[in-house]
């Protein structure tokens, strides 16, 4: 299956919801600690198969001047897309349009590194940024600024992701060990759950149940939590040997979700079953950054990590087959 | 108009979610139920906002407003083909002119927001971003980062790497001090804390990262936050005993103080925005600048520079922010919100407020650092003394006495006050003061803090910078012909030699413009751009409107990443040209905005394309905004012109290696060392080149050559260190670790 070569250290990767051949990746130089971002929009169909030719160029390349930590497609608009920035900025790019005319807009009011995107996939017309100014913002692509603040964590904001359900819910991951559920509507966080010991760097919404959240932590473990009993968690996944960098439910089949380590695998899990660990990938060779599930095709699977490398697979197969 | 919006007072552009935090909006959504703002939309007649929806124009997408904005309106979905249009809609009460039917020109309605938005636009993105130029590769970081990842993978200890001067910016290294924490914390979870601290210090260390900087800019912005923090933080820790000395002094003083946020705030005020080492430094190069040359000031300002370079390594783990653990379970610190605090400090977040400080604090706190500089010249009150008696008349309770007596067995006796104020009349006070007493007493942690606080200031106020230091023991001083020595000197290459008798002419001849900008050459030459960049600005001081001097600096603040100035610098050398001075606007321009400036040589180069300057400042200037091939281009129409300009053909073998065409800037490079044998700096970019493309055997040669003809040049051993271990040459480490040249040059002959 289709392998990219990335010009840096991969951070994420993001299926299009608009065409089941394209990949939005982000990757920035010397790990995202200094230098030169990359946005990346791959075509799958061009892709060469790992050991073949080369792989063709990506179809949109832009260079930003800070490290990019996360990407987002957007869900209403098949060309448009965010990128996080290091500098604490959001810009948004239009793949459409040549290098010169982007980004399309440039949003300046994090403090600090933003880390997290996350498209609203309900109303289509907003977005999130989570920075390490241990605050989030919600944007609207049409406005040249943010549309609200939400503070509350105590450190740095990792990542957001919207309830797929709710059109106004979401939850936050935040170095303070807590994952904290918000309703835009309201000003303060509706639930705050000590999620771990370590800091929360990840999570995601169950698609299936509304009230089902997943929350990936430095101490190598993923949680599963019930919001409406959030005392204890539903089930603990464990198997990672480093800190869980990502999770992410699937889209097609309850209960089911991926994730990624600094100990350089890609896991999928049923969090239901008794044997929760379906797979585990080790095609990656250093520190797995970005996954990806398909919402268009079944299964199909993707990854970066800081080997450079951006992998495409579905479910079940190697990765790492020709 | 619906009720809820007369309460709530949607409508308007309400910045930030404000009025969902608003207590009215709150009790109107209680009153009237959250749904019905969906239903309000369009009962607000005549609004800007209230406009036709375009869904039947484009893709139809389940539209609404966004929750929490309060303002009604909706995403206009024009057809796929207008591009990115839509995301140029503005704000709100733009919304109705930025819709256009398709085939209107673009931004046909002027429109000052969106313009502005053009240049941020333009100004950022890709074009302007750090570029590097004569300097060391990105690889080599690359490499360093790379193994301390992977140590910390493998739970081995990373081994100090010594890396040359990377030309990393101030906020690079800040960017990467901040983030190699936050990420070390994350890989290393399974390590205890101090590992993770070692870690990232020897990471820090060999990048040549001062663990104890803060943050850049100048203090701003109000936190009240800090209040809280700080209430908390005393409650916290009069709440159980510290385990160490940090701790045990912080309870003890809070024991102590009855106030003690005044105490904060007025310590912060004094050191924080306005420390007494900027103060003090602003005033040593003032003096030396301003008044009569002579050496007396030349040594007090380069012990000035001294004290801060020492006070800024200090090493002590017990204060260094970056490494106050957050994240492990059951750590007396992690409970503390003080903390907290001064991590948050660390990264920029919390700042203190002035109008805070409560009235005594506030009255004496610019006072302090003025208090200082008079006492250094008159010599009258002790500072120290004063600065007791002011925190006793603000019921302080005497702490520093009693802290003085109760640590006195730490160095730190009751005479340390007067020893410093002793210390500062004679001149070897600075060596003193950082070697001597405290640093016997740096076990203390009020020390510490104020150390840390030192340095923070002296790195925000970059006074230190362009401060030309001067080397000891001179030989050339008093040297008949300093300059004539020098010039010689520098023909035949031996560059240090070189700077010693420059030194010498310009310690005699402090106007000489001329020795100046050769000594800034020499360094630039010698690979110490700091030093050429002090060099060349006392050289433009001595002749504000010298072209060579304005293009070296140009040259060199693009060297050392300083964009800003190296585009200032630049453009002025245009403004004073004879032949372009028309071209540039002749008012001063603080931040020229490098496309403009990129525009006016082009510019001046179609009106005299034979200017071989011209090209090479556009080569400069492509560099700054990374358009290699340009840049590339430029200084080869500048070598056509000038083909016998070795420092020219280093310049484009600098662009090409940046633009990863390593064998093609070796051609340049050996162009340069053609006309120019002994140029070391194209020796030892030759070998950066030679390492870049993996072959580190001739790397080496290279770089051997050039530590050969310049002993003293640092980078270059270290460039040559890194390619021995890479090239799995550790026998022979230890010969580049005690600078053994015969055994090298016998091992590695070219």
């Amino acid at each position: 299956m289709p392998a990219f070569k990335a010009p840096a250290p991969g951070f994420s990767v993001r299926f299009s919801p608009f065409h089941e051949q394209r990949l939005l990746a982000a990757a920035s130089q010397h790990f995202g600690l200094v230098g030169n971002g990359h946005l990346l929009v791959l075509d799958l169909s061009a892709a060469a198969a790992p050991g073949g030719a080369p792989a063709p160029p990506p179809v949109f390349a832009f260079p930003t001047s800070d490290a990019l930590f996360d990407c987002a497609w957007s869900e209403s608009h098949e060309s448009l897309c965010a990128a996080a920035s290091g500098d604490g900025s959001v810009r948004l790019f239009d793949v459409a349009l040549p290098p010169a005319q982007n980004p399309v807009r440039l949003l300046r009011e994090h403090a600090r590194e933003v880390h997290g995107l996350d498209w609203n996939p309900v109303r289509r017309d907003a977005f999130l940024s989570a920075s390490w100014d241990d605050t989030l913002k919600l944007w609207s692509p049409d406005r040249p600024a943010s549309v609200r603040t939400f503070r509350g964590h105590e450190y740095c904001v990792y990542a957001a992701a919207w309830s797929a359900r709710h059109p106004d819910v979401f939850a936050s991951a935040s170095g303070d060990r807590t994952a904290r559920v918000w309703d835009v509507r309201e000003p303060a966080p509706t639930l705050v759950i000590p999620a771990h010991d370590h800091e929360v760097l990840s999570l995601d919404w169950d698609k299936y149940d509304p009230s089902i959240l997943a929350t990936g932590s430095v101490d190598k473990s993923i949680r599963v939590w019930d919001v409406r009993a959030p005392r204890a968690p539903l089930a603990q996944l464990a198997g990672h040997g480093y800190a869980v960098k990502r999770v992410k439910f699937s889209p097609h089949r309850q209960g089911m979700l991926m994730s990624c380590s600094y100990d350089m695998t890609v896991c999928m899990w049923d969090y239901r079953k008794e044997d929760a660990l379906l797979a585990r990938y080790g095609h990656h060779t250093e520190f797995v950054a970005g996954i990806d599930m398909s919402v268009l095709v079944e299964g199909l699977l993707a990854s970066t990590g800081w080997d450079e490398m951006i992998y495409v697979w579905p479910f079940g197969s190697d990765p790492r087959a020709m | 108009m619906a009720m809820r919006h007369l309460i709530t007072g949607q409508g308007n552009c309400a910045p930030d979610g404000a009025s969902s935090s608003n207590p009215f909006g709150n009790l109107a959504n209680a009153i009237f139920g959250q749904s019905s703002k969906a239903q309000s939309i369009k009962e607000l007649p005549g609004s800007a906002v209230n406009v036709p929806t375009t869904s039947e124009l484009g893709t139809a997408a389940p539209l609404s407003t966004i929750p929490g904005s309060e303002n009604e309106f909706k995403q206009d979905q024009l057809p796929l083909a207008r591009g990115a249009d839509f995301i140029r809609g503005g704000p709100s009460h733009d919304w109705v002119e930025s819709f256009r039917p398709p085939g209107l020109p673009e931004f046909a309605v002027p429109d000052a927001q969106l313009k502005e938005f053009e240049q941020i636009f333009n100004s950022t993105g890709p074009t302007f971003g750090p570029p590097v130029m004569d300097g060391p590769p990105q690889r080599v970081l690359s490499g360093v980062l790379r193994s301390f990842l992977a140590s910390g993978q493998a739970g081995v200890p990373f081994q100090p790497v010594p890396v040359p001067a990377l030309g990393l910016s101030e906020s690079d290294k800040q960017c990467i001090r901040d983030r190699s924490c936050i990420m070390a914390r994350h890989i290393l979870a399974d390590q205890p804390e101090e590992y993770i601290q070692a870690q990232v210090n020897t990471l820090l260390h060999s990048l040549d990262i001062d663990s104890n900087y803060r943050m850049k800019g100048p203090m701003h912005g109000p936190y009240p936050e800090m209040e809280e923090y700080w209430n908390q933080s005393q409650s916290a820790m009069r709440s159980g005993p510290m385990h160490n000395a940090a701790d045990k002094w912080i309870t003890e003083f809070g024991k102590q103080n009855n106030n003690p946020e005044e105490w904060a705030h007025s310590f912060e005020q004094q050191y924080g925005s306005n420390g007494w080492a900027s103060e003090f430094e602003q005033h040593q190069s003032q003096m030396a600048m301003t008044g009569g040359m002579n050496m007396a000031n030349l040594a007090a300002m380069e012990q000035s520079r001294m004290l801060a370079q020492t006070l800024a390594s200090n090493n002590d783990p017990k204060f260094q922010v970056c490494r106050i653990p957050l994240n492990i379970e059951h750590s007396m610190e992690e409970n503390s919100k003080f903390f907290q605090f001064v991590s948050k400090m660390s990264r920029g977040e919390l700042i203190i407020e002035d109008n805070q400080v409560k009235q005594g604090s506030a009255s004496q706190s610019s006072g302090w650092a003025d208090e200082f500089q008079t006492q250094y010249n008159a010599n009258a009150n002790s500072w120290a003394d004063q600065f007791v008696h002011e925190e006793m008349s603000q019921g302080a309770d005497k702490w520093a006495s009693e802290f003085s007596t109760e640590y006195n067995q730490g160095g730190l006796n009751e005479n340390w006050i007067d020893e410093f104020s002793k210390m500062r009349v004679d001149d070897e006070w600075a060596e003193e003061f950082s070697g001597g007493t405290f640093g016997e007493s740096s076990a203390d942690p009020w020390v510490d803090e104020f150390q840390n606080q030192l340095s923070a200031s002296k790195q925000n106020s970059g006074a230190s910078r362009g401060v030309y230091v001067f080397s000891d023991m001179n030989p050339y001083v008093g040297h008949p012909n300093p300059m004539q020595e020098g010039q010689e000197l520098f023909r035949k290459g031996l560059l240090s030699e070189a700077v010693l008798a420059l030194e010498a002419e310009v310690l005699k001849n402090p106007d000489n413009a001329e020795g100046w900008r050769l000594l800034g050459v020499t360094h630039a030459e010698n690979d110490d751009d700091q030093q050429a960049i002090a060099a060349m600005m006392r050289a433009q001081e001595a002749d504000p409107t010298n072209l060579e001097v304005l293009l070296a600096l140009g040259v060199s603040h693009t060297n050392e990443l300083e964009q800003g100035e190296a585009l200032r610098y630049l453009h002025r050398w245009l403004q004073n040209h004879p032949k372009y001075g028309g071209i540039a606007p002749p008012q001063p321009t603080d931040s020229p905005y490098g496309p403009d400036v990129i525009r006016l040589f082009n510019e001046a180069a179609q009106m005299s394309p034979e200017d071989a300057d011209v090209h090479i400042v556009l080569g400069v200037l492509y560099n700054l905004s990374r358009e290699y091939d340009k840049a590339i281009a430029a200084f080869k129409t500048a070598l056509q012109l000038k083909p016998q300009d070795y420092s020219l053909w280093n310049k484009l073998g600098a662009t090409q290696a940046n633009s990863i065409q390593s064998a093609d800037a070796i051609l340049a490079y050996q162009q340069a060392l053609d006309l120019k044998p002994n140029y070391v700096r194209a020796w030892a970019n030759m070998g950066i080149s030679y390492a870049n493309q993996g072959l580190y055997e001739d790397s080496i040669r290279y770089y051997v050559r050039a530590v050969a003809m310049n002993p003293k040049a640092d980078n270059a051993w270290q460039y040559l260190r890194i390619s021995l271990s890479n090239a799995s040459r550790a026998d022979m480490i230890a010969a580049c670790d005690s600078r053994n040249l015969d055994v090298l040059q016998k091992e590695f002959p070219l």
